[in-house]
């Protein structure tokens, strides 16, 4: 019922809105946002205090590891969805603001069902709702960006379902349980059973698909394009969440994959890509001369970081790759934002075009700072404590080549980003930029989000411990 | 039903070789339309043998879906650009033997499931893994939007061909997932041509190089 209701609000909200306009369709936009998130947060709670939530005959399903992305969506979400009017042309919003919440609905959709084919549709479902808010400025830059968006990530997707194929192929050749071979609940059952070879051939089809989507090296071509192009609140929702919904999906498998065909396979996969994503992110970290893509090739690291987690397991890098699924959608949704509002002062997403943010954009530029500080792994933001479980779990598992060769090429990241952001904070602009706004408003969600990383990095609120060890429960039983 | 299956799947991959083969727009899309309507007699044959009524129902909508609506759209897409002459030199030598190569590669693949199924229809499951292989490669290969657009549904076509063989069918609400998304795949794909070919006069991607680095 709660689940059924918290995919029902962005699905009617997206309906509502396709007609309205002016101050109706912001004041529209904002309740379904607010109410987004409420229905998210109230899961997660509901979830964390109790059983998995079922329904529709368990059709949808969340257990703490969906409670765990719901909750992220709905932050994000919320975080993006105030931004959001700023790039709205009041006399048409309705194509904005019904793809923005029909690409919630579609990645909430693909959190929180327990049918694997479902979380295929819904995470194709993300590309095609996406799609054209890639291409909402309509320039020639953004058109590329959202061609090649499309045409990767459907290819990656096909491959996706390629997988999903082949694992329920395994499941009623092993059992000829057909009516729910698809439910992952019953996949995990019958995982020992299944045959190893097949479900290996298909984890690989898995991982290159949903791997796409994650934007993980190499299949990440896509990622800094529709990045940089799309507006800052859906580049934040991407970079924020959408990778993240890839990986969930590739979590969703690894348990059964690690059951059918042993730990190292999966185990051997993840770490590779993962090592390969922060090695190239490195690189052009170094390189991008447009700070959009250079947040893009950031969000790539992270990802790389988090597989590199899930790849080392155990209770601690598990709970760490989570830990920085969270971290990462907070911190890089919020620089975005703070990049959608440098673009439109400076009229130019060129690193080189922007300087004296200190001093033209005070606030815009402190809150840049933090947030860059935080991406980069320093305290006390919470990014650094998900790095530290991450490569603690590298080392006391057995991995010291893997976590030390990523551990170099973070500090290379590191080095890349932290030059890039002191030249936009501190040097001189070729122009002046336009004043920022004024006024309480625009700083409370980068208050409130550099809160919550505080949070993450100093003070666990009571409660995230718990529901991080009730995921690692599910992922590595 | 391993006769009938193993010979509708190797027609099917005859036409993939066909695409690859020929260069001329319409007559590519016209084997496009024949591989779809395989596939949907394929789909069709196996219902009936395997006593699949929902597969009869999915080769219905296969045929429509691929058969007549998708090529629609594409022709409509095409007929916008100006005939490309076919460029002098090129020939389809290497893109076959590649072609060759991966029908290999789709057998050596797929031996695990070979190996795993006892179906009499898993003989034609490397032959439908071949198909999506080409169309993989068609769609990388491709030089203008059609022929993404062209290579992703051959592709497309493949992995269902597989999943027919292999499953007998998938649950309705993915196989429906499925139809609805190729479809407003191609829809997009159409919304974003006519504005590629707005912008560039063509829709040459080469010319959609701006974003680099």
């Amino acid at each position: 019922m709660m689940l059924g209701a918290l995919l029902a609000t962005p699905l009617v909200g997206a309906l509502l809105l396709w007609r309205a306009v002016g101050r109706v369709a912001t004041a529209l936009h904002a309740l379904t946002a607010t109410l987004t998130l409420a229905g998210a947060l109230a899961v997660s709670v509901t979830v964390n205090r109790g059983d998995p939530l079922v329904a529709l005959d368990g059709f949808l399903r969340a257990d703490a590891l969906s409670a765990w992305m719901i909750a992220l969506i709905g932050i994000v979400g919320a975080l993006a969805a105030s931004e959001a009017p700023r790039y709205v042309a009041p006399a048409a919003p309705g194509r904005f603001y019904l793809l923005f919440h029909l690409f919630i609905f579609t990645m909430l959709l693909a959190v929180s069902t327990d049918d694997v084919g479902l979380m295929w549709v819904a995470v194709e479902g993300t590309t095609l709702a996406s799609v054209f808010l890639v291409n909402f400025e309509r320039t020639r830059a953004s058109l590329e960006a959202s061609y090649k968006y499309l045409l990767i990530c459907s290819v990656g997707i096909a491959i996706a379902f390629l997988g999903t194929v082949l694992v329920y192929f395994a499941g009623i050749q092993q059992f000829g349980d057909e009516a729910h071979a698809l439910r992952w609940t019953t996949l995990l059952r019958l995982a020992p059973g299944l045959a190893p070879r097949v479900i290996e051939l298909a984890f690989v089809f898995l991982v290159i698909g949903y791997g796409t989507k994650a934007g993980l090296a190499p299949m990440h071509t896509w990622l800094p394009d529709a990045h940089s192009e799309a507006p800052a609140p859906v580049s934040a929702l991407m970079s924020g969440v959408l990778l993240s919904v890839g990986v969930y999906a590739i979590l969703r498998f690894k348990p059964a994959v690690d059951a059918a065909a042993g730990a190292g396979f999966a185990r051997g996969i993840l770490l590779a890509l993962g090592l390969l994503s922060v090695a190239v992110a490195a690189a052009f970290l170094w390189t991008s001369s447009n700070y959009k893509r250079m947040l893009a090739y950031s969000s790539v690291e992270h990802i790389g970081l988090v597989c590199l987690g899930l790849g080392f397991g155990g209770r601690l890098g598990t709970a760490g790759a989570l830990l920085h699924i969270a971290n990462h959608a907070l911190a890089k949704s919020l620089v975005f934002l703070l990049s959608g509002r440098i673009r439109s002062a400076y009229g130019s997403a060129e690193i080189a075009a922007v300087g004296g943010l200190m001093r033209h954009m005070p606030r815009t530029g402190a809150g840049f700072l933090a947030t860059m500080l935080a991406l980069v792994g320093l305290p006390p933001f919470g990014l650094f404590v998900s790095e530290v479980m991450i490569f603690g779990a590298g080392f006391t598992q057995g991995f010291p080549a893997v976590a030390g060769a990523a551990l170099v090429l973070l500090v290379v990241a590191f080095a890349g980003l932290l030059r890039s952001a002191h030249t936009m904070l501190y040097g001189t602009p070729p122009r002046e930029p336009a004043a920022e706004a004024p006024g309480w408003r625009p700083a409370l969600p980068v208050a409130v989000a550099l809160l919550m990383l505080l949070f993450t990095g100093l003070a666990w609120p009571p409660g995230l411990g718990d529901a991080l060890d009730r995921i690692v429960a599910i992922v590595v039983p | 039903m391993t006769t009938a299956s193993n010979l509708l799947a190797f027609l099917g991959l005859v036409v993939t070789l066909l695409i690859v083969w020929r260069q001329s727009w319409p007559a590519r899309l016209r084997l496009f339309v024949a591989q779809s309507l395989l596939l949907a007699a394929l789909a069709s044959t196996i219902g009936v043998l395997a006593h699949r009524r929902g597969l009869l129902l999915v080769a219905a909508v296969l045929a429509v879906v691929k058969g007549w609506v998708i090529p629609r759209v594409l022709a409509r897409i095409a007929s916008g650009d100006p005939v490309r002459p076919v460029a002098p030199g090129r020939s389809s030598g290497i893109a076959l033997l590649v072609a060759g190569g991966l029908v290999v590669a789709a057998y050596v693949i797929m031996l695990p499931v070979t190996a795993a199924a006892e179906l009499p229809t898993e003989g034609a499951i490397p032959l439908a893994f071949a198909m999506a292989l080409i169309g993989l490669s068609l769609c990388v290969t491709g030089r203008d939007a059609l022929g993404h657009i062209l290579g992703f549904l051959v592709f497309e076509n493949g992995i269902f061909g597989l999943a027919i063989l292999a499953t007998y069918g998938l649950p309705g609400i993915v196989e429906a997932g499925v139809f609805l998304d190729v479809l407003v795949i191609v829809l997009i794909m159409e919304a974003v041509v006519v504005q590629v070919r707005r912008e560039h006069d063509s829709i040459d991607v080469d010319r959609l190089n701006e974003l680099r680095g």
